[in-house]
């Protein structure tokens, strides 16, 4: 089981409002971790702060063992690093397929002079690059909205979307941000099971989720964080059975 | 004859200013207004290494559309790198430094404009010959942004309109495309500047104030952004308005306010009853093979 991501004293905070204090985090090849904690808590930020959307005060992150911490955000991505939004943030006006079609490790269709010049190149990229996407969609369940626009898909659905276009970049470290949030049914098992299975295939991955259901059943271990600390880590059951973090939880 | 000429002449390279404009504003959603000033570099440098280099005309009109296209790049990267609002406020300052040089130093001809450009083609084939160069080029243009807006750089353009953050996030890299997209619609416009230089054989500054940022953006928003045949329209109609108002000999005085007034109360009108211009955009981009598919 490697180190496939590092994080290492990352501090962050906004005024006076502290998102990160010294947070330490190693994620692992084949596990799912999953990262939990009150409203407020730095979850989310700290996506921010390893995916750089957000730049820290102090810390460092890498990949695979080497730096990311001088990369900008699609640079990250491009190294294997892939994450979700809690709000989904699809491309309206593209269709489901066009969506994942965009998210491919590599897009030679990103390049002017493939387009006038390497029609070759986007022909061979776009073959393989829907394969890919087919795959992907029918392993979520969603092979028979392809076509569809994703803003003609209930939310549930959307969020589907969502993680399955970060599966596009065949990620070694994947962040996904709520990913049950308005989630239910057939769903719901979808998404557990091409969960395991990414990381079955040796990608890391960590999860931010409030469905305590959803986290024990798939998370191999926990991440308890409050006020931009990581306060625990250990089993998903250790962690919700102890009193002291669920009073931190419930905030009494 | 040499009047339909000229009015073909100068229809057509409107098409390819608003079909390029269409590309960076519309495609692109990159606001600038500096789009006659690339016109302008285009005509001016075409001018002058034909005149005063002695460069065959299409390695001057070739030159013409670089000199646009490189002036372009050295405008997007730094304002670019900061972020795409900062491209409108330095689109302004640029466009109202350069035609100051332009008055103001001597080997572009000064405020009394540029003289006894070569003329290409027309000598020695006629008139027709520059249209027909004109309306190829014009077709060119228009088909060269249609089809580069159905590829996968279309898809591009389209996820990076609509969330730039999510673009970053599949790990594309919306800068370089800015930068691309707005180098080549500044290219094209540049080109039409060569285009113009050879026809009409003089420019002068004036030409390319800010009236004509007014003029091509009209074109385009009542045409219709984000459409093939929107700034075609947009242009055909904008053009055709003052060839028919200068029928009614109207001092220049007047006759430029009138026009002015034109274009905003066009803009103001079609804000209200038809945001869309007259050829609609579709919502959901649709490439190529898409299109095909569903037919």
């Amino acid at each position: 089981m490697g180190e496939v991501l590092t994080v290492r004293g990352l501090n962050k905070s906004f005024g006076g409002i502290v998102v990160a204090r010294n947070v330490d985090l190693t994620l692992q090849s084949g596990r799912v971790v999953g990262l939990i904690g009150p409203n407020g808590a730095g979850k989310t930020s700290l996506f921010n702060l390893i995916s750089g959307v957000v730049k820290p005060d102090s810390g460092t992150v890498s990949l695979d063992g080497a730096p990311l911490d001088r990369l900008k955000f699609h640079q990250r991505i491009h190294r294997g690093l892939s994450r979700t939004w809690q709000h989904v943030r699809l491309f309206p006006s593209l269709s489901v397929l066009d969506n994942l079609l965009i998210a491919t490790r590599e897009y030679p269709g990103e390049r002017i002079v493939n387009v006038l010049f390497g029609r070759r190149r986007l022909k061979e990229h776009d073959k393989v690059a829907r394969e890919q996407a087919t795959d992907v969609l029918g392993r979520m369940g969603l092979a028979n909205v392809a076509d569809a626009l994703v803003t003609d898909l209930p939310y549930g659905q959307q969020k589907l979307v969502g993680v399955a276009r970060a599966l596009m970049g065949e990620a070694k470290c994947l962040l996904l941000d709520e990913p049950m949030a308005g989630v239910e049914g057939a769903s719901y098992a979808a998404m557990q099971r091409v969960v395991r299975e990414v990381a079955d295939r040796g990608a890391a991955v960590c999860v931010v989720e409030h469905n305590v259901a959803f986290v024990r059943d798939l998370c191999d271990e926990g991440i308890f964080m409050f006020a931009g600390a990581i306060m625990a880590r250990g089993s998903v059951a250790e962690l919700i059975g102890d009193p002291q973090l669920t009073e931190l939880y419930f905030g009494h | 004859m040499d009047y339909l000429d000229g009015l073909i002449v100068i229809v057509g390279l409107y098409v390819i200013l608003a079909a390029s404009f269409n590309l960076i504003i519309g495609y692109g959603g990159l606001v600038s207004i500096a789009h006659p000033v690339f016109f302008a570099l285009g005509a001016y440098a075409s001018a002058i290494l034909s005149r005063d280099l002695a460069l065959p005309v299409p390695l001057a009109m070739l030159g013409g559309t670089a000199v646009a296209l490189a002036a372009s790049i050295a405008l997007a990267l730094p304002s670019l790198r900061v972020s795409g609002d900062y491209l409108l406020i330095a689109s302004i300052g640029f466009q109202l430094g350069v035609l100051e040089v332009i008055k103001n130093v001597r080997f572009t001809g000064g405020s009394s404009g540029f003289i006894n450009i070569p003329p290409f083609l027309i000598r020695d084939f006629g008139r027709t010959s520059y249209v027909v160069l004109v309306l190829a080029a014009t077709a060119g243009v228009i088909f060269l942004v249609r089809w580069i807006a159905r590829s996968d750089y279309g898809r591009a353009m389209s996820a990076m309109r609509d969330d730039e953050l999510a673009f970053a996030s599949v790990g594309r890299n919306a800068m370089w495309m800015k930068i691309a997209i707005f180098g080549l619609g500044s290219g094209l416009a540049g080109l039409a500047g060569a285009l113009y230089a050879h026809y009409f054989r003089f420019v002068t500054p004036e030409q390319f104030e800010l009236l004509q940022s007014a003029a091509i953006l009209t074109m385009v928003v009542v045409g219709g952004m984000r459409t093939t045949w929107g700034p075609v329209v947009g242009a055909l109609l904008l053009e055709a308005l003052p060839q028919a108002l200068a029928f009614l000999n109207l001092p220049p005085s007047v006759l430029g306010p009138i026009q002015g007034l034109l274009f905003t109360g066009l803009v103001l009108v079609f804000m209200f009853f038809r945001p869309q211009g007259l050829v609609p955009a579709q919502d959901a981009w649709r490439g190529a093979r898409a299109a095909k598919e569903s037919r």
